[in-house]
């Protein structure tokens, strides 16, 4: 009876949408901000791609997320409000109309988001003034590329935190969702980043799309240890409500996405098709086989609907009634 | 800060009436509702935009099997000393008063819905009317202007009472006593010791048997503990990806295997082709 009495805030497909494209734009422009920073000549198309992928994916953010408010008119209420009161919470800061939670990772995700959106929007300006006008400020790109890039992978992570704090037993009882969430944002954006890339420049982006499926890769190999260690951790929490909530995951109404969408083919796959394209540049002479660019950008869609699942079947899985389960 | 003030339900006296439901629903004017078939007395299931005092009838078989046991239960809001919905408010609207109990204000709430997932006792409710999560405010209007919670006020059996925490604390353990002498060996306290789970209940419990009978979770536990170690494991995740990219990316190890000349035709072909869409 116990887990039964809890309730759930039933966020809607647009926070599945929302956790997709933030995840997808943090993760996007970490990896061009890497790739700039390590040779900004060679992966030019990389930077280009990655910022301008991480402005599009992040701009509906803030309007799915003020849909789904209660008061959509009330949004601004996460950054400020005209008097916070000083006993709002733990470590709770105030200044003036504004506030901020540490300890409230919706608080840090509003602030988050503000930054992250900033950086990206200058990043992507930065390019195009570059590439249209001629004109560059590396400074500002530099610096709004690292501010962006730790704003990003905490884009990516929060919302798994943010679950990990709610009293759902599901994700009470582990400590892995921000560290999945943040390697699926990795992979996803890598995936974008290369679906575009491939797309608009097909073969002649080949070496830049290798690179950027290697950090695909490395991301979903991050994600299934994460994936891995949070099932074992709820697993061994072991209470009623949350053998109730994982045998939903697992056996239950999301098994089937679940295994064979984000597990079979949004995991497994795309590793074993990097596989073999590795296996592939071992005998240089059949080297472009498995490594073309139309196969490159499948396995980078099977990434980004393998990151969208897993999220999905999380929050769904988490959200869903207790009673009269398991 | 005032001194602390609390709500004291003692199990052992309620005669289930719902006085204090009916009590609640008038002084805080909330609305009718359709009534709920259950399977009991019990009306509604559980708390709703309209129900912030709702008397639990728990039926339990006799240990012979011959009848059942019925215990009421008037539950309510735990003004939880470290309070999961209060912690994840995002705008500030949840705060705690100089009473120390915890209310939600209603100007300023946006209906993200976060402290209804984060509350350990599923208290917290949406309203669809007003867009925003409501619940007990522990009668805030009234407490301060020095009068106690309407449910306390109305509870014939003194199964509710209202009053100064420390006092009630006493009053509350001497209780457990009296009734361990009058031989009701599963006489309990939920949520009285300030040291236990959440740092104490500010509208503590006094149960025949365990919390778990009652639909009360055995350990709550505050969400936000969660925060710090999600967060160190994430940083993990992000320095484990961003080494992933550095290698990924790197320059001089792949210039040792691929042949240079590779990249470099893939290079020229590509700035030939972006030479082309310019034009």
């Amino acid at each position: 009876m116990e887990p039964g009495l809890l309730k759930s805030a039933d966020w809607p497909i647009l926070i599945d949408i929302y956790f997709f494209l933030g995840g997808i734009a943090g993760g996007a422009f970490v990896v061009a901000t890497i790739a700039g920073f390590l040779d900004g000549q060679r992966y030019r198309d990389v930077v280009r791609t990655g910022y301008w992928v991480a402005l599009f994916a992040i701009l509906p953010c803030p309007v799915l997320l003020i849909i789904d408010l209660g008061l959509p008119s009330r949004f601004l209420s996460m950054l400020m409000v005209s008097k916070p009161s000083t006993a709002i919470g733990m470590s709770a800061v105030t200044a003036g109309p504004l506030h901020f939670k540490p300890y409230s990772p919706m608080s840090a995700g509003a602030w988050g988001l503000m930054v992250f959106s900033t950086c990206a929007f200058v990043c992507a300006a930065e390019t195009w003034l570059t590439d249209r006008k001629g004109r560059a400020f590396p400074r500002v790109r530099a610096i709004a590329g690292v501010v962006g890039a730790v704003a990003g992978f905490f884009l990516a992570a929060y919302p798994g935190v943010l679950l990990g704090a709610t009293a759902r037993p599901l994700f009470i009882s582990a400590h892995w969702l921000g560290a999945l969430f943040l390697a699926v944002g990795a992979a996803t954006g890598s995936a974008a980043i290369a679906i575009v890339l491939g797309w608009r420049h097909g073969s002649a982006a080949q070496a830049a799309l290798a690179r950027v499926m290697t950090v695909a890769s490395v991301a979903l190999i991050i994600q299934s240890v994460a994936l891995a260690l949070f099932i074992v951790s709820v697993r061994s929490a072991g209470s009623a409500g949350v053998d109730a909530a994982l045998s939903q995951l697992l056996t239950g109404s999301q098994s089937v996405p679940f295994w064979l969408g984000a597990v079979l083919f949004g995991t497994v796959l795309p590793l074993l098709l990097q596989l073999r394209v590795i296996g592939d540049r071992v005998e240089q002479s059949v080297r472009l086989k498995a490594d073309t660019t139309s196969m490159t950008i499948v396995r980078a869609a099977l990434v980004l609907a393998g990151g969208f699942l897993i999220k999905f079947v999380l929050l769904e899985a988490g959200q869903a009634p207790l009673n009269g389960l398991g | 800060m005032a001194r602390q003030v609390a709500m004291f339900t003692d199990v052992s006296l309620c005669i289930g009436c719902r006085a204090c439901q009916v009590a609640c629903k008038q002084w805080n004017q909330l609305e009718p509702e359709e009534p709920e078939w259950t399977g009991s007395y019990q009306n509604h299931a559980h708390f709703t935009e309209n129900t912030y005092r709702l008397v639990r009838f728990v039926e339990e078989p006799a240990t012979d099997k011959a009848e059942m046991r019925w215990h009421m239960m008037s539950d309510v809001c735990k003004h939880c000393t470290q309070a999961g919905c209060l912690e994840a408010c995002p705008t500030g609207a949840i705060y705690r008063t100089d009473y120390g109990t915890v209310n939600i204000n209603q100007d300023l709430c946006n209906g993200c819905r976060y402290c209804i997932s984060a509350c350990p006792f599923g208290v917290v409710t949406f309203n669809h009317a007003t867009g925003t999560a409501t619940k007990c405010t522990f009668c805030n209007d009234r407490l301060h202007n020095g009068l106690g919670p309407a449910c306390a006020k109305a509870c014939p059996t003194q199964s509710i009472t209202f009053g100064y925490r420390d006092e009630l604390e006493v009053k509350a353990k001497q209780r457990v006593e009296e009734l361990k002498k009058a031989g009701v060996s599963d006489a309990q306290l939920y949520g009285a010791d300030q040291d236990g789970a959440l740092g104490g209940l500010n509208a503590f419990f006094l149960l025949l048997g365990s919390p778990s009978k009652y639909g009360l979770p055995e350990n709550p536990r505050l969400p936000q503990r969660n925060v710090f170690l999600d967060s160190l494991y994430s940083i993990g995740a992000a320095v484990a990806v961003g080494l992933g990219a550095v290698f990924a990316f790197r320059t001089r190890g792949r210039d040792r295997r691929v042949p240079a000349s590779a990249e470099a035709s893939a290079e020229l072909r590509r700035s030939a082709s972006l030479e082309g869409e310019r034009l």
